[in-house]
């Protein structure tokens, strides 16, 4: 099939089976049409809050990602060389990975600053997923070439660098993409429940309780825009890591 | 000499030494040989000092400065040809490089990465990588086994000129041949 076809008709086909359904339920309030949320879009975008809105969601995404991820890979190296840390802290990862978002967010805004909520729920979310992908990494690692670093007298720079790092990539890599689109949910949904002064999770709020449903739609689709071209940018930033 | 005296080692209930005793030269090339588990590369591993044996002692050689080459050729599927031997190199000896790879006559395949090796050319490299590593003694776990014969013989030529003692296992009878000293084994359990 032709690629170009392949890129066009899906968005096609679902643009029109939306307008269908705008059509038929007939009240913007509650579905408005692709035309009407793309004219909020448009004007949104012209405005200057718009860009401080997404940047600033950005901005915490990513914190939160790069501590959750940073605490993750430590915790798993510790956790996977340490018996004693794996006792004591294994238990605490998982309870944290059972934990429902909805009540991390709401704990943690009773512990931390509104603003700081959403990026530390980003790293709630992404420590778990990074400690067990690496962890699993860490477990699968062949024995052999490990025996071999020893037996070559490799220092532990020597170790890490030749061996446990490549070998860790591929684990890295999955758990990282995982990690970011958790990072991503979780962070928005925090931004709503503690709205910041500039975030898109607060100005989906103000959409919400406004009954501006163009609005809250035009808001949506720029969050399912921003994860997805970032989302490639990493994954193809990560293939070409895994290249060299 | 090389002394090995009344080791006992076993593998879960498999008794692999039985207070088993032997002296090895500590010149030339000496070749270990007998039928495949009889506990060749169990002795080799004893004096390398990666199996700790219940019972007995080695006197004659310091683990910390052998080079072993395992069995298998265990290369790191993201290094390079030439990584793999400038990484047991240290700083001041980087230029030795070119020599090794003349050593396992794998000049030219430098840029390779070991899945476009083939099992000769593999088995080369990490005999090559384990000769490089260098040390008052190379234990090495069957190193020709892929090898074609006329390198084989090459490669033993050169291996003797390092002049560095060797200990090897073998079944291949031109390799057996090229050695100073052949003992012959039988087990397990060796006694």
């Amino acid at each position: 099939m032709n690629k170009i076809i392949q890129i066009v008709i899906p968005p096609v086909f679902w643009l029109g089976v939306w307008q269908i359904a705008a059509w038929c339920v007939d009240r913007a309030l509650f579905l408005p049409g692709p035309v009407s949320v793309g004219r909020s879009l448009i004007a949104l975008a012209q405005t200057a809050d718009f860009y401080l809105s997404a940047g600033a969601t950005l901005g915490r995404v990513f914190w939160g990602l790069a501590w959750g991820t940073a605490a993750g890979a430590a915790l798993a190296f510790l956790t996977h060389f340490s018996p004693w840390a794996n006792l004591i802290f294994s238990p605490a990862v998982r309870m944290v990975r059972a934990i429902p978002v909805v009540s991390f967010i709401l704990l943690v805004y009773l512990w931390v600053a509104r603003s700081a909520v959403p990026w530390v729920i980003a790293g709630l979310m992404v420590l778990p997923v990074v400690w067990g992908t690496l962890g699993a990494g860490l477990d699968s690692i062949d024995k052999k070439l490990l025996e071999l670093g020893r037996a070559y007298r490799f220092s532990r720079w020597k170790m890490l660098r030749l061996i446990y790092l490549p070998a860790l990539r591929p684990h890295f890599s999955a758990g990282l993409l995982t990690a970011f689109g958790l990072a991503w949910k979780s962070g928005v949904a925090a931004e709503v429940l503690c709205p910041p002064a500039h975030a898109i999770g607060t100005r989906l709020q103000q959409a919400k309780l406004g009954l501006e449903t163009a609005n809250l739609f035009a808001w949506t689709l720029t969050i399912v825009a921003l994860s997805l071209v970032l989302e490639g940018l990493l994954r193809k930033a990560l293939e070409r890591g895994n290249r060299t | 000499m090389i002394k090995l005296q009344n080791l006992t080692l076993r593998y879960g209930n498999k008794l692999v030494l039985d207070r088993f005793s032997l002296e090895i030269p500590a010149h030339g090339l000496t070749a270990l040989s007998g039928p495949s588990g009889c506990g060749k590369t169990t002795l080799l591993r004893v004096m390398a000092g990666l199996e700790t044996p219940e019972a007995g002692t080695v006197d004659g050689l310091s683990p910390a400065r052998t080079a072993f080459l395992f069995q298998e050729d265990r290369l790191l599927p993201w290094r390079t040809v030439d990584q793999h031997i400038t990484d047991v190199l240290p700083r001041q000896r980087r230029g030795e490089l070119a020599d090794w790879l003349a050593f396992a006559e794998l000049s030219g395949e430098g840029d390779a990465y070991p899945t476009a090796l083939s099992g000769g050319m593999a088995r080369r490299l990490a005999l090559a990588r384990c000769a490089a590593l260098g040390g008052d003694l190379l234990l090495l776990d069957e190193p020709f086994a892929g090898v074609d014969p006329e390198r084989t013989a090459r490669i033993m030529a050169r291996l003797r000129d390092l002049g560095v003692p060797v200990v090897l296992t073998s079944h291949q009878a031109p390799v057996l041949a090229e050695c100073d000293c052949v003992i012959g084994l039988d087990g397990p359990p060796l006694n």
